[in-house]
């Protein structure tokens, strides 16, 4: 019997599904989940989503049931921030003074938006969105002819012009590149949801490039590089995350814009793990490392730690995928594409409903971004997985099923 | 008065009788009573990872399946038509109080 805690810092869905799936997998010792936010840990996708358009201020979902974890035996520690790692000793050094011997430790702590480091960036009506506080203090400045200025034309900032727009603000995106969501998508699907955003009255302004924010203490304007001024009362910056690694780099674990794990989870020390949004590894179908910012990474990272710790055998590494909803458009994707992949585009945008396949090599289907198409999506994601090869000519016909369009390449 | 219970057959054919809170989904139950089922989408109808099977004589008189709902499930290779549901899909029903359900297979 070990005395010891399992201690996850961080209860967003990485860090609850690794206590989650410890108790599933039959750890008898103790858990302990600390997290600095002090509510009961809850889903993030609705943050940008449905939560920031509803009539009245409501709570995400939570990922669990309040009582859930008491029922299970994991003790929650929420409000309460990891502020130091011992590594001698094996301890987590907390904000309320105590320090919390561990049997093992899970670092989960996620990320954190990007800041603009320009001048005005701390002026008020200058946000962020990423926790529920930001949610709810954006939710209730989106109010009809509110001039709202997104920096950033990501998920994030294009979920938040979705909404804004729907609450009847006047509302500017600034993005850098030349296209909407341009690090995530193919242009074919980002001149669809460029021209769905505007259809609803969105603006916007590319190869801008914000420089400074005007304001006495509130934000008034933002002024871009090349001399334009944008009028603002609020405004919304989606640039990314950073990762939270700082606790990990204090403690001598090796980061690299991430804690560095393996397909464990392992950091590079054997006490610690890490999972989630803060951590960078070795992807498995590509060679090269990455951060993965979505849900499923997060629970497949939490299920290989958890199974790890208790000598459970490691599951096949899975293929991420990401959704967004934008003025009630869904957009999935599975696989990660690269720019240098064949876009092949089955069905017509102009229906509303199309999916764009990336193919490697020619003919390998690496990924796949799906507009109100969920069957490509499923069907898709499987096809991925195992490796399918895809004839072009035939995929562009979305009358004939995708996976028909594999087998006969087999 | 007892509470709503569902019964909720697993991967492996055990039963497992649960309370049904009636402000929740389906999946919520599953979820919360350590059957593993990911919900990976939080209930949105993104995934498929809380696909179950309804009995056909309950399945009827559910509203049936949304477009999203049914894209998702007619791809999954353990699809039954006439059964399969995504239980987040699924408020607290009284016409599945009682009943069975079963877990489909992991993708």
């Amino acid at each position: 019997m070990n005395e010891k805690p399992i201690v996850v810092v961080g209860a967003g869905h990485a860090g609850v599904h690794v206590a989650t799936r410890l108790v599933e997998l039959g750890w008898s010792g103790p858990t302990v989940l600390v997290d600095a936010e002090g509510t009961v840990p809850y889903e993030r996708p609705p943050l940008s989503k449905d939560l920031l358009t509803e009539s009245a201020p409501s709570a995400p979902p939570p990922l669990r049931r309040e009582s859930y974890y008491l029922d299970k035996g994991i003790q929650t520690m929420l409000g309460v921030t990891a502020m130091a790692i011992d590594p001698e000793e094996g301890a987590v050094r907390l904000s309320d003074g105590g320090a919390l011997p561990f049997h093992r430790l899970v670092l989960a702590t996620g990320s954190t938006a990007r800041t603009l480091p320009i001048p005005g960036a701390n002026l008020e009506g200058v946000q962020f969105l990423k926790t529920l506080d930001d949610s709810q203090t954006l939710r209730n400045r989106l109010t009809p002819g509110t001039r709202v200025v997104v920096v950033g034309a990501g998920y994030i900032g294009m979920e938040v012009a979705a909404a804004a727009a729907k609450l009847g603000c006047d509302t500017t995106v600034l993005e850098f590149q030349d296209r909407v969501m341009s690090r995530v998508t193919s242009p074919v699907v980002s001149e669809h949801f460029r021209k769905l955003h505007e259809e609803h009255g969105v603006r916007f302004v590319f190869g801008a490039q914000a420089s400074r924010f005007e304001g006495a203490d509130h934000v008034t304007a933002v002024h871009t590089s090349d001399g334009m001024e944008y009028p603002a009362d609020l405004v919304v910056i989606g640039v990314g995350v950073v990762p939270n690694q700082k606790l990990a780099e204090d403690a001598g674990l090796e980061c690299s814009d991430g804690i560095m794990v393996d397909n464990h989870g392992r950091t590079s020390n054997p006490l610690i793990y890490a999972a989630g949004d803060v951590t960078r590894f070795q992807c498995p179908w590509e060679g090269v490392s990455r951060r993965l910012e979505c849900v499923q990474n997060a629970l497949a990272q939490a299920d290989a730690v958890a199974r790890h710790i208790l000598g459970a055998p490691a599951k096949e590494p899975e293929i991420p995928w990401f959704w967004t909803i934008q003025h009630g458009v869904r957009l999935q994707t599975a696989g990660i594409r690269d720019p240098d992949d064949l876009a092949v585009v089955r069905g017509e945008p102009a229906t509303g409903k199309f999916s764009i396949l990336y193919l490697r090599n020619g003919d390998k289907l690496a990924a796949i971004d799906t507009v109100h198409s969920l069957s490509d999506f499923a069907a898709g994601k499987r096809l991925i997985a195992a490796g399918s090869h895809i004839d072009p000519i035939h995929a562009a016909d979305p009358n004939v099923k995708l996976t028909q369009v594999a087998a006969s390449m087999s | 008065m007892s509470k709503p219970i569902i019964n909720v057959a697993d991967r492996e054919g055990y039963l497992h009788t649960l309370e049904w809170e009636p402000d929740t989904t389906l999946m919520e139950t599953i979820r919360d009573n350590d059957l593993p089922i990911l919900a990976s989408c939080g209930g949105t109808a993104s995934c498929a990872t809380c696909h179950v099977y309804v009995q056909p004589k309950d399945n009827e008189q559910l509203a049936s399946r949304s477009e999203d709902e049914d894209e998702l499930l007619g791809e999954t290779e353990a699809f039954r038509e006439c059964e399969s549901r995504l239980s987040c899909q699924i408020r607290f029903n009284p016409v599945l109080v009682g009943s069975t359900i079963t877990l489909a297979p992991e993708e």
